[in-house]
């Protein structure tokens, strides 16, 4: 609040600081603009009324003001005022944060930074900014993660900030891969989000306990970003993410939710798709007022590279900000992405076209923006009180015809162009010595463009004049308008005389009035306006009437799945991958997305039960993958050799295709794992196959926390060009994991010894939290099962010592391609196996893997599943179970067993799921035939008593999306509107088949949006 | 469990580790046999005789020559040599590790290099792979422009020239990129891009005129001495293909991609197979038209495209014969995936599981690869005078559980031992010392 009342008065200040260069200037500060239409506010206006400004400040505003005394009238009849807009985004260009000792040690890390300290605005961006009515914007900062603090700044020349600390400024910005500084990856950006805020928290606390007691405790270093944002985060000030597209949005309020912030978010025009989960917290949205150009599928092979979501968001875009107004969001709209800032009021009225309410558009330029920054009793209103920041147009602003003529800002008019709009389009009476002669002037577009591969979407039109005598016609040449001056040229026949006749004018609203020179003598002229000619009636623009999907795009759902509250499978083989065997012509019945009986024979009430007809089909439970990398959108945070801290579910992408695809291949569990760049990777997340929903959705619940450790080739980064990281041998990979354990044991200590100490906690600086060393704990302390890629029986034998040396025990190991040659330490360990059914020969460490692996290993006690580690596999995991037949003779049902009941006991969630019986949740498949068999398909895939995939939806689903495809790519080829906005890139790359462990963020966007 | 042991049986038998066969002496007479001709039709209990490597009879029952060996395999199953129509085996040990890779020749343009002078006979990929099955693979080199040419080899032999099927098979050239980049960090613009393009396409449009001004001028028969064309190894390495048609074969999946090259070979008078052909199926009625036969690798993997319907991949094998297009199913080679070869019949089942008949799947990694190859006269069906290329087993060719349990290429029989097995065995001991593994 105090901020407040330091800019009271603020445009006197600079007088009162800066010494006078010439001599003193004191232009009157008192007007009175009369007889305008006045916008006091969204949706009031007064018409014929009076403003009066004092001092940079409203004065009064109302119909039957006396001008007072001392103020100087402005005639503005037929003129429209609005309050000044405000621009919501304005990013410095190349902010220098100068360099200091004190930085945080990541660069990305410069909450302390001010953008407006490298505000510079040039002449031509100012003016643009001006020509579509803004007078203040607000200046936030270019570079890193936490970017730094904005100001709302006033767009005259003097650039004066009327707030400070707007916001807090964040960014999901990862390092390329090629720069190898932490964080490179969206898992590690949002992992460092986290532990700043964190350090924030703790930095807060300790410098408060050393302020008092700083006689106990070693002192702190400065860390002045850490300070600020301690300062927006306990003031609850607002935390900026920009976002690209909706997923980006909800990471960004998870975050928000985490660490209590008031979140804000710079817009993507994605919100549309996920608005329910976006609108829980009530973000405030800064939109850039741009849209998607047409996708080019002029061209049927480029047409191909588009996926259907990416045609539908072309139609479906700019009717977002409607959507998001109607959920009852409030945000500000800015010109920053717009290269021509003429677009920006065209956009405009394309949203309001759509059905955007002119008042709301009026608010999101000026109530809005200034409620958010707190700045509602001083901005956006033409309010007595209120500074002086208003737009003047020759008309209705929200009518693109309209000009804006003048800007004030704080008190002081700027021009912006004239009163009147000069237009010489139209028929005109030319009056020479009394005789009078038609002269028309109307517009042709220029056809000297040529054509080029790259689109450009400016038509430059051009107005072509002619006068008619008569029968015949002279075409002006040489037309040239400059402010209210028209010259041309003309072919004198017309006068009946010969040679050429230069006229020069000026024009005012209806009348031009000059002189010609016929190269001896000027002559005087008149023209008086006849009409405005062909006035071509502008094709209103008109809201979708696409249907949202979920998730957008192909096989997204457009209603509610089958979800009945019981369902009887009646006569079916049930491979129950429980001691129970496999059960021929028996019943099932799930009740409440549960399974509720398993019998011979179950008799429901009629009607209370969807009854499914088992005859001759075979049911499993749904199949688990115990090592994925789907369904997320980022897989490595390769930079460091522990990344302990760095998440997974953080980066859930719940639109990933391969989900549905998995679906329908019987899938319904899967344990998403991070890379296995380094020794120590992130936390992975198991999830449900939950199509359709948010991404924090596919969480499944209930499953224990766990990590991916890698060892050998990949971790010491064998097979590429060296890094020169650590470790670079299988010997110090065991350090780097005994190290970590050992730090892990020495963090707890600290936090256990200072957490019973009470009275220490008063006098002492806390222990910081560190999220690595956190997770590592966990796993000393059984709480977080530890996941590990492997391939040699060495290191695998290596990793289960250190495992018992610190007394814990590893749940997996993956891929474990020689846990045959050790597989009765395996068991004694205690450790499950994950493995590929039969992949060999692509490196040297697989050099000894073996089909019979998971067989061998499987006679020999060890919990044995088969995983995929790709998406294709991910989708016939059951004709993998099958190779453990085909190569050693396991028994069929044991081998049912790889991808079902073993990988849940592995994961520790066989409570709920992996087997048919009572009591376990409804995931099941029906097959129609039997499960191992290449010649049997799903039929259909159920998840939580919800029916997920269904092979008759599916075909109806492919017909309706052919449908849609076919529809939009002809409603774009039939579109006539001007090809303007941003770019929708078409896909560049078909999907990698093959193994997943070495992806890297980038390989990993599937769709790309220009910036 | 049975079938193993019996399995057991046979490799202990045979039990020098993968020993080339040695060549049929006596003829060889399998009694009672299921023969799965893929030229006719499936015959059970009848008699195959063949002798010096070659099918000599077959029939409801054939009287044995007193020096005729009598194997009695009622009830079994004679499958011809699966054929990889496109791999690199013997041209790759461990894709990872560089020493162990013989296919990627440095440079754009390498048509007179020879995939079978770098076959190594003793790869452990041979046997395991054969292990399945697999006794014919196309080998065939893979990097830049024109990466060389390919060769059909029999997993079996002392020496690559013995192991060599045919050769050249083909003559390889890699299409083109045209699927642009238009991502942001693309480091070529798109003009460049499709600058880049045509520039390749002129670069083998201009080598095809110089193949034929090489030819024209060596076979000039008026000529001085000090005329003579001096040797060019590319050049003359692509006369066959260029002026005499042998086959071309050009890898390319994109649509587009297939398109442009059937344009090309027409403007060129050429004749190539499409090797890749992920978008073939798109592009039925033009490669019908065109007659010009696709080797499709992959039929086990994600669509293309976000949009596409999800089995399309598995329903290619279907469309493309239902639309009456010539192929034949291989797998995609490359990292991780030149190991993978022995899956080809899974390949082929899931074909049949998605619309083809098994009858259809089979002939597609056998007599039509063989076809496709220009092998068909010697290998690809059981037919009196093809070599005695095939395997014995005791299921249907295309089910998941089958290991065959005899093999012979040319007649010679094959040891279906491989380090994977030996390496199974090996361990399979260290538990029975243990105590922890009976029998």
């Amino acid at each position: 609040m105090i901020k407040f009342f330091l800019f009271i008065g603020f445009s006197l200040l600079i007088a009162q600081t800066e010494p006078v260069k010439d001599i003193h200037r004191n232009q009157p500060r008192v007007w009175a603009l009369t007889n305008a239409m006045i916008h006091t506010e969204p949706g009031d206006s007064l018409k014929d009324a009076t403003l009066i400004v004092r001092d940079g400040r409203i004065e009064k505003v109302g119909r039957y003001i006396k001008t007072p005394l001392d103020a100087y009238e402005i005639d503005l009849e037929g003129a429209h005022i609005y309050a000044g807009f405000i621009d919501g985004w304005y990013q410095v260009k190349k902010d220098e944060k100068t360099k200091s000792p004190d930085d945080h040690w990541n660069k990305k890390i410069r909450a302390e930074y001010r953008a407006k300290d490298d505000l510079i605005i040039k002449e031509k961006d100012l003016k643009a900014l001006h020509s579509i009515g803004f007078t203040t914007a607000h200046i936030v900062p270019e570079n890193g993660i936490f970017k730094g603090k904005s100001d709302l700044v006033i767009l005259d020349e003097n650039l004066i900030s009327i707030k400070n600390n707007v916001a807090q400024i964040l960014e999901f910005k990862t390092s390329g891969w090629s720069e190898r500084s932490y964080p490179n990856s969206l898992l590690g950006v949002i992992a460092v989000m986290r532990q700043t805020f964190l350090d924030a928290d703790w930095y807060h606390k300790s410098t408060e306990i050393l302020k008092n007691y700083p006689d106990e405790n070693e002192p702190i270093a400065l860390h002045p970003s850490l300070n600020q944002l301690a300062n927006f985060k306990l003031n609850r000030l607002p935390i900026l993410f920009m976002t690209k597209e909706e997923h980006g949005a909800l990471r960004s309020l998870t975050i928000a939710k985490e660490f209590n912030l008031s979140p804000w978010l710079l817009g993507s025009g994605f919100e549309y798709r996920r608005l329910e989960e976006i609108a829980e917290q009530n973000p405030f949205i800064i939109f850039p007022l741009e849209f998607p150009s047409k996708p080019r599928v002029k061209d049927p092979h480029i047409a191909l590279q588009y996926s259907t979501e990416q045609l539908k968001h072309w139609d479906m875009a700019p009717d977002n900000i409607k959507k998001v107004f109607e959920k009852g969001l409030r945000f500000s709209f800015t010109s920053a992405t717009l290269k021509n800032k003429k677009e920006f009021r065209k956009n405009l009225q394309k949203i309001i076209d759509r059905g955007l309410p002119k008042s709301v558009a009026l608010s999101a330029l000026t109530t809005y923006p200034a409620e958010a920054m707190g700045l509602e009793k001083i901005i956006g209103k033409i309010q007595p009180g209120y500074i002086a920041n208003l737009v003047i147009t020759d008309g209705n602003y929200f009518d693109t015809k309209s000009r804006v003529i003048s800007l004030w800002m704080s008190g002081k008019e700027h021009f912006v162009s004239n009163r009147y709009s000069i237009t010489l389009k139209g028929n005109w009476k030319l009056n020479i010595s009394g005789d009078l002669y038609n002269l028309s002037f109307k517009n042709t577009q220029n056809k000297k463009k040529t054509a080029s591969v790259k689109q450009s979407p400016q038509k430059k039109e051009k107005l072509i004049g002619t006068i008619q005598f008569g029968e015949s016609n002279t075409t002006i040449t040489e037309l040239e308008i400059y402010e209210t001056t028209v010259e041309f040229k003309v072919d004198a026949s017309f006068l009946n005389k010969d040679g050429m006749l230069a006229f020069k004018g000026q024009i005012s609203k209806d009348k031009i009035v000059g002189k010609f020179f016929d190269g001896s003598k000027q002559t005087n002229f008149t023209a008086q306006r006849e009409n405005l000619g062909k006035i071509t009636k502008r094709n209103k623009d008109i809201a979708t009437d696409s249907k949202l999907f979920y998730p957008e795009g192909s096989y997204g759902l457009d209603k509610e799945l089958l979800n009945p509250n019981a369902v009887l499978i009646d006569n079916a083989t049930l491979w129950s991958c429980s001691p129970k065997g496999m059960l021929q012509d028996w019943d099932i019945l799930f009740v409440n997305g549960k399974i509720d009986k398993i019998a011979p024979d179950i008799s429901v009430p009629m009607g209370s039960a969807l009854i499914i007809d088992g005859t001759g089909k075979h049911v499993t439970p749904g199949l688990i993958d115990c090592h994925s990398h789907s369904a997320a959108s980022s897989i490595n945070e390769g930079t460091q050799s522990v990344t302990a801290e760095v998440r997974i579910r953080d980066v859930l992408y719940s639109d990933d295709i391969n989900i549905y695809r998995q679906l329908g291949g019987g899938l319904t569990t899967a344990n998403i794992l991070h890379g296995s760049a380094n020794p120590i990777g992130g936390q992975n997340a198991v999830i449900k196959l939950r199509w359709g929903s948010a991404p924090e959705e596919l969480l499944f619940k209930n499953a224990p926390q766990g990590i991916k450790f890698a060892l050998g080739e990949n971790v010491k980064q064998a097979n590429w060009q060296g890094t020169g990281r650590y470790p670079q041998t299988r010997m110090g990979v065991e350090q780097v994991i005994r190290d970590a354990f050992r730090a892990a044991q020495d963090y707890r200590h600290r936090h256990k010894t200072y957490e019973r100490n009470t009275k220490a906690q008063k006098k002492k600086t806390p222990p910081r939290i560190d999220l690595e060393l956190e997770a590592l704990a966990e796993i000393l302390e059984g709480k977080r099962l530890l996941h590990c890629h492997s391939y040699r029986q060495d290191e695998i034998l290596m990793l289960t010592r250190i495992a018992e040396d610190f007394g814990f025990k590893i749940a997996t190991f993956q891929h474990v391609l020689e846990g045959y040659k050790i597989a009765e330490r395996l068991a004694e360990h205690g450790a499950g196996a994950s493995t590929f059914s039969d992949w060999w020969q692509y490196k040297y460490e697989v050099i000894d893997a073996i089909p019979y692996n998971g067989t061998l290993m499987a006679k020999n006690n060890v919990l044995v599943s088969f995983n995929s580690d790709d998406a294709e596999l991910a989708r016939r995991m059951n004709t993998e179970a099958a190779k453990a037949v085909k190569y050693g003779g396991l028994d069929e049902i044991e081998a049912l067993n790889f991808v079902t009941i073993n990988p849940a006991k592995q994961l520790k969630i066989d409570e709920w799921v992996g087997s048919l019986e009572e009591g376990k949740d409804a995931d099941f498949v029906i097959w129609d035939g039997p499960p191992l068999s290449i010649y049997s398909k799903v039929q259909e895939t159920w998840i939580d008593g919800i029916r997920y995939w269904s092979i008759d939806e599916n075909a109806q689903m492919e017909d309706r999306d052919k449908n849609i495809r076919e529809s939009l790519i002809k409603k774009i080829l039939n579109s006539t509107t001007p090809n303007t906005g941003k770019d929708i890139k078409p896909n560049s790359d078909t999907p990698n088949h093959g193994h997943n462990c070495n992806i890297i963020d980038s390989d990993l966007f599937s769709q790309e949006y220009s910036q | 469990m049975i079938k193993i042991i019996i399995f057991l049986f046979f490799s202990y038998i045979y039990g020098n580790n993968q020993i080339p066969g040695t060549d049929q002496k006596r003829p060889i007479l399998l009694r009672g046999g299921i023969l799965h001709t893929v030229s006719g039709e499936i015959l059970e209990e009848h008699d195959l005789l063949f002798a010096e490597g070659k099918i000599v009879t077959i029939d409801e029952q054939i009287q044995p020559s007193p020096e005729t060996d009598i194997l009695d395999i009622y009830g079994k199953h004679v499958i011809p040599g699966f054929i990889a129509g496109y791999t690199r085996i013997g041209l790759t040990e461990i894709s990872a590790v560089k020493q162990t890779n013989d296919h990627s020749e440095i440079g754009e343009i390498n048509p007179n290099v020879r995939a079978n002078v770098a076959y190594n006979p003793d790869s452990d990929l041979i046997p395991v792979t054969r292990s399945n099955g697999v006794l014919i693979v196309n080998s065939a080199p893979s990097s830049g422009r024109i990466p060389g040419q390919s060769s059909v080899m029999e997993m079996d032999g002392w020496t690559w020239e013995e192991a060599t099927l045919k050769h050249p098979a083909a003559l390889n050239l890699n299409w083109p990129s045209m699927r642009f980049n238009f991502r942001k960090d693309a480091k070529k613009k798109e003009k460049a891009q499709r600058e880049e393009y045509h520039n390749a396409i002129r670069e083998i449009d201009q080598l095809i005129r110089d193949v034929r001004a090489y030819h024209h001028r060596k076979n000039a028969k008026e000529r001085k001495a000090e005329h003579k064309q001096q040797s060019d190894l590319r050049l003359e390495s692509m006369i066959p293909f260029v002026i005499f048609k042998d086959p071309i074969h050009i890898k390319a999946n994109d649509a587009r991609q297939i398109e442009a090259a059937v344009k090309w070979s027409n403007k060129h008078d050429l004749n190539i197979v499409i090797v890749g052909g992920k978008d073939a199926w798109m592009l039925t009625e033009m490669l019908v038209q065109n007659n010009i036969p696709v080797i499709l690798l992959g039929v086990q993997v994600t669509p293309r495209r976000r949009f596409e319907p999800i089995h399309i991949p598995y329903k290619i094998p279907a469309i493309l014969q239902k639309t009456g297009v010539h192929f034949c199913i291989s797998l995609d080679p490359g990292y991780p995936m030149d190991g993978h070869v022995r899956t080809l019949p899974d390949e082929a089942m899931r074909a049949a599981s998605w619309g083809l008949t098994k009858d259809q799947a089979l002939r597609a990694i056998t007599l039509t690869a063989a076809e496709i190859l220009g092998i068909d006269d010697k290998v690809g069906s059981l037919d009196l005078g093809k070599d005695a290329t095939f395997f014995i087993a005791d299921n249907e060719p295309l089910t998941q559980y089958n290991n065959p349990t005899k093999a012979f290429i040319k007649g010679r029989e094959i040891d279906l031992s491989d380090r994977q097995k030996n390496l199974w065995k090996k361990y399979q001991e260290k538990y029975r010392r243990l105590g922890k593994l009976s029998d």
